[in-house]
């Protein structure tokens, strides 16, 4: 009876089970699905009329043809660029500020400005949308205008992008401020002696030191902005028209609305790939011709 | 001296300015939840509610049974994070202090998992649920959640640091391995842990997209849904509006005034090696 027990407990080991685990789940869950919604990007592929026709190459040359595709791809890279620039910029500026020996109340500081970034999205998109109200909005009562911001070309996407900087800034300050903290101290006991100004100490050793952290940051980013579509879902829906369209809402409602799950997964596949082409990019960009650390 | 001290006072104010433009969009929401939907309309409106009343709070929940919402939310995110908070180290203890060949392959598939953008998987995902007849059914909002590529990362970055004499001495003593891994592994990480549980906890609180597309049946929606189709039929109903995103969003804000120096760290921890 020993014996039984000591060939089961070898069987089912810790590392047995976690790789019998990881592969049914991996297998079932991202191999299979990639798999199919690949071949099925090549498909007349409609779950209410239960089709599935090849379609070879169809749905990408429609897509490259089509200007929503190329606008909400459009949308999509602006609106990334405005917001990661808002929040490099900000995140280092706040986090700088944090930082500095006079600030006082750092935590209580540091604890109010992550605030947003951990309440529920979907929820507080909402709150946006009355927030940009044109009749009992808190904006247009500061301003005592009664603009429809999300009804308005000009404005609707600055307006998506404003709420999302919001959110998301706060992500970008913690993880400078730990940055921060991070540095070698020696250097800039260095520099002081050598009597460097403040920015020349800024620009030539803080900045350069936290390259790292601020790769890490872009690419979270980057990965998260180009999937993003719940804040456009809840505020503008896409539009005006077809205004505020990014490249995951486009996916969301071919595939949800329309049910063209054959073009959706198309889409898909194209963003895959331009999102795996930027991380990589910008990952030798940044260490091109230096160190790895 | 003079000039540090303006400085110091500018600085503080910039500060103080932006917690002013934070916090704003949570205070005017929990304001306007007590105001009368006349208030709310009226064309001289104030920041503040000139008459405080309950009855929004008290009529999203007669006409769309919220607690009802909040309680499938509570239980769905409970349990998959209770679930990922144990495969997670599991996974991240074997990954990390089991030699065995491929490891560094089966490493780099659970990290190649998150650079997957949830558009690809999602449609055939969702044709999966139907095959197994899993639509409507809480295991389909549970079951793919269970594994989290990057509460696996998180848990064997952790776990470097881990002594592996620990494990040797308990190895010594007879312990098999899983009694290792329960009585030892577990507790020690309780720091990683817990950051795991924050993350996934918010993470599955606020998923949209998966309940909305498998569960059809109100008995069993999740808030963020319940929200948004609370708001399609009662468009109008403003007061009840601000009530139930109240209701979203303070029980998160209450948990993090509790717990924010763990979420700020385990954010921080998540970078280091990043």
């Amino acid at each position: 009876m020993k014996d039984r027990a000591f060939y089961l407990e070898k069987i089912f080991s810790p590392k047995n089970v976690v790789l019998l685990t990881l592969g049914l789940f991996y297998a079932l869950f991202l191999v299979f699905p990639v798999g199919v919604a690949l071949v099925g990007s090549f498909h007349n592929w409609n779950p209410l009329r239960g089709t599935f026709d090849f379609a070879g190459l169809d749905h990408y040359t429609r897509l490259f043809r089509s200007p929503l595709f190329w606008q909400s791809l459009f949308n999509t890279l602006y609106f990334s660029v405005v917001v990661i620039a808002a929040r490099l910029v900000l995140g280092l500026g706040i986090a700088y500020m944090l930082f500095s020996k006079m600030t006082k109340a750092r935590g209580f500081f540091r604890a109010a400005i992550y605030m947003p970034v951990v309440t529920p999205l979907v929820a507080v998109s909402f709150v946006w949308l009355w927030l940009y109200n044109p009749q009992f909005g808190l904006f247009n009562q500061i301003l005592g205008t009664r603009h429809n911001w999300l009804f308005d070309r000009n404005t609707a996407l600055p307006a998506v992008m404003a709420m999302t900087i919001w959110k998301d800034y706060g992500y970008a300050v913690v993880l400078f401020l730990a940055g921060l903290y991070n540095l070698p101290k020696e250097c800039y006991e260095a520099a002081h002696i050598d009597g460097a100004s403040a920015p020349r100490i800024f620009w030539h050793i803080t900045l350069p030191l936290l390259k790292p952290m601020t790769l890490f940051i872009f690419v979270t980013s980057l990965i998260s902005y180009l999937q993003a579509y719940l804040q456009i879902l809840i505020l503008t829906n896409g539009g005006p028209g077809t205004s505020t369209y990014l490249s995951s809402f486009l996916i969301f409602d071919e595939a949800f609305v329309k049910y063209k799950f054959g073009y959706a997964s198309a889409i898909s596949f194209v963003m895959f790939f331009l999102i795996a082409l930027l991380t990589s990019v910008s990952f030798k960009i940044t260490y091109f011709g230096g160190s790895r650390d | 001296m003079i000039k540090k001290r303006i400085q110091s006072l500018l600085l503080h104010l910039i500060l103080i300015f932006l917690v002013v433009l934070t916090i704003t969009p949570f205070v005017w929401m929990l304001l306007s939840s007590f105001k009368t939907n006349a208030e709310i309309n009226a064309i001289q409106s104030s920041f503040l509610p000139r008459e405080f009343t309950f009855s929004n709070y008290s009529s999203v929940q007669s006409r769309f049974n919220f607690l009802r919402y909040f309680f499938n939310s509570l239980l769905v995110t409970l349990s998959v994070t209770a679930l990922v908070a144990y495969t997670s180290t599991l996974t991240g203890y074997v990954l990390e202090k089991n030699r065995f060949r491929g490891r560094n392959a089966v490493f780099t598939l659970v990290l190649a998992t998150m650079m997957i953008p949830w558009f690809v998987t999602i449609i055939p995902k969702y044709s999966i649920m139907l095959k197994l007849g899993w639509l409507n059914m809480y295991s389909a909002l549970i079951v793919p959640a269970a594994l989290s590529g990057f509460g696996i990362f998180m848990m064997k970055q952790a776990l470097a640091s881990l002594p592996n004499e620990m494990l040797e001495a308990g190895r010594m003593d007879g312990a098999s391995e899983w009694y290792i891994l329960h009585r030892i592994v577990f507790p020690m990480s309780r720091n990683a842990i817990a950051s795991i549980v924050i993350f996934q906890f918010l993470w599955s609180w606020e998923d949209y997209l998966w309940p909305f597309l498998v569960i059809n049946s109100e008995s069993k929606q999740v808030l963020a849904v319940g929200l948004r189709l609370f708001s399609g039929r009662y468009s109008t109903d403003y007061g009840g509006l601000f009530a139930a995103a109240a209701i979203s969003i303070l029980p998160v804000i209450l948990i993090y005034s509790l717990f924010q120096k763990q979420f700020i760290d385990g954010l921080a921890a998540s970078s280091v090696k990043g």
